[in-house]
């Protein structure tokens, strides 16, 4: 059985993106951010959402275990913190709906989503520079980098929450992902 | 989702195994976490579970008497009129968290004497999963008797619906016909309508307050929100038959949800939106204005304390 196992940065939606993964049949667990990388016996991981860049634990470390990850909200920044990107606040919080636009089609994580996809948010902060070898994969008015991706290492990032009851196909990104594990 | 029926045979046996000939206490909010624990409990040991309500005089209109007719087929069933108790504690408290440590203390203070009493050794709790993660985030305390371990010395804590997300914890009350907690009472927070009313909580915005819930759940029915309820929120001036008042502001809130972790506001229809206003100022002097929350969340949340 696919196991993922979703690595809390001590957001509120944790245990929803647990749930997400319990949902469509995968083994999943919620392991503490500063867990030894030795110890994460998975075929991939998430890195949930959380209010703080100073607790994200061990979580760098993670991205060289060479696994399938998949970056939500904060999960996303650190992607961009710890690769060669940059985080900056945003000019417009995001807050609830946001229309998304996927801006690559071929994404194996939203690209199915396209052209236009209903999602739920909640960030101050957002991606303003690309790490190396990352695409650039969804926009929406409020914030220009909605998404990004770099396939050919499996890493993943969303701004938004796929994990919540109200954004519109949240199943279909985790199922995206799930795919990239097996 | 869970396999409700699997779930309840093997939580009543769990529940069964863990307190064993022993007595249990379970303190019932009459939400659908704790009813549930309680129905599971009370299949696997009976009236060796004591299950008490504490009135705190912050209830909505008729919760106490519903909750008598809920879980009358409970002998064991305790209610506590505690509500002079309560409201003595929260004089001249202003500040939320203050207002939630208050009530916290309050909980505590009278479970620890029906616990002695009841010579129970279990504390039998509504957890779910959620709950065990969340209180991490510091959004807002969690108000349960998360303390009472701490005065009582309990043989063991048994948590059946830990596992559980509330609409789970739904289907599971469906199953063991609860039906009505379900389908009648919408969520509502420990801490009662002090989290309803701004600042400091006096029998004068209580009544406003318990009101205006009252009819902003029967007003918004039709329309199936998640929760729904009225707050009051601050004064403002109003003219009523010729005369000034300076007469308390009413935030109406009501929001569609899965899970309570995100909410949208709802599009309540204009129509609907008046006859509350209509019904809160009608039926209450004191109240100069009716506001609709329009507020998703994030980034509100749904309770306004």
């Amino acid at each position: 059985m696919t196991r993922i196992l979703v690595v809390d940065n001590h957001g509120q939606f944790t245990h929803l993106e647990r749930r997400a993964l319990r949902d469509a049949g995968v083994d999943t667990e919620i392991v503490d951010n500063d867990t030894p990388p030795g110890d994460l016996d998975a075929d991939g991981l998430v890195l949930s959402g959380g209010p703080d860049m100073d607790r994200i634990g061990r979580c760098g470390e993670y991205l060289d275990l060479d696994v399938p990850i998949l970056g939500i909200c904060l999960g996303m920044q650190i992607m961009a913190t710890e690769l060669d990107g940059s985080v900056g606040s945003g000019e417009y919080g995001g807050y609830a709906d946001v229309d998304v636009r996927i801006v690559d089609e071929g994404d194996p994580l939203i690209g199915s989503l396209a052209p236009e996809t209903r999602v739920w948010a909640s960030h101050a902060d957002e991606v303003t520079a690309l790490p190396t070898g990352f695409t650039h994969t969804a926009t929406s008015d409020v914030c220009e980098i909605e998404a990004m991706s770099a396939p050919d290492r499996d890493l993943y990032g969303v701004q938004w929450h796929p994990e919540v009851a109200h954004t519109a196909e949240g199943d279909e990104v985790f199922a995206n992902f799930i795919a990239r594990c097996e | 989702m869970v396999d409700v029926d699997e779930f309840i045979t093997e939580a009543t046996a769990e529940i069964e195994s863990e307190i064993g000939e022993e007595n249990a206490i379970i303190a019932l909010s009459g939400g659908v976490d704790s009813s549930v624990a309680a129905a599971l409990a009370y299949r696997a040991i009976g009236d060796r579970l004591t299950p008490v309500y504490v009135d705190t005089g912050l209830m909505r209109k008729g919760e106490t008497e519903a909750i008598r007719e809920t879980f009358d087929f409970m002998d064991s069933l305790r209610v506590v009129d505690a509500q002079d108790r309560f409201l003595d504690a929260l004089e001249g408290v202003t500040d939320p968290e203050e207002k939630r440590h208050a009530i916290g203390e309050g909980f505590i203070r009278e479970f620890e004497r029906e616990a002695r009493e009841a010579d129970a050794d279990y504390l039998v709790q509504g957890t779910i999963y959620p709950d065990r993660i969340e209180s991490e985030g510091n959004i807002k305390s969690h108000h349960n008797v998360g303390g009472l371990p701490e005065v009582i010395d309990f043989e063991g804590i048994v948590e059946p619906v830990r596992d559980l997300y509330k609409d789970e914890v739904r289907e599971v009350a469906r199953a063991l016909d609860l039906e009505e907690v379900v389908s009648e009472r919408m969520p509502f927070p420990g801490p009662g309508l002090a989290v309803r009313i701004l600042g400091e909580v006096t029998e004068e915005k209580l009544t406003v307050a318990r009101e205006a819930c009252h009819i902003v759940e029967e007003e918004v029915a039709d329309h199936d929100p998640w929760q729904a309820f009225a707050a009051v929120i601050g004064k403002a001036t109003g003219v009523k038959g010729d005369n000034r008042v300076h007469g308390w502001v009413v935030a109406v809130r009501s929001v569609e949800s899965r899970d309570g972790m995100t909410a949208r506001a709802q599009d309540l229809p204009w129509e609907t939106l008046q006859r509350i206003q209509s019904r809160i100022t009608g039926e209450n002097d004191d109240v100069a204005r009716v506001v609709y929350d329009v507020t998703h969340k994030p980034p509100a949340t749904i309770e306004y304390e």
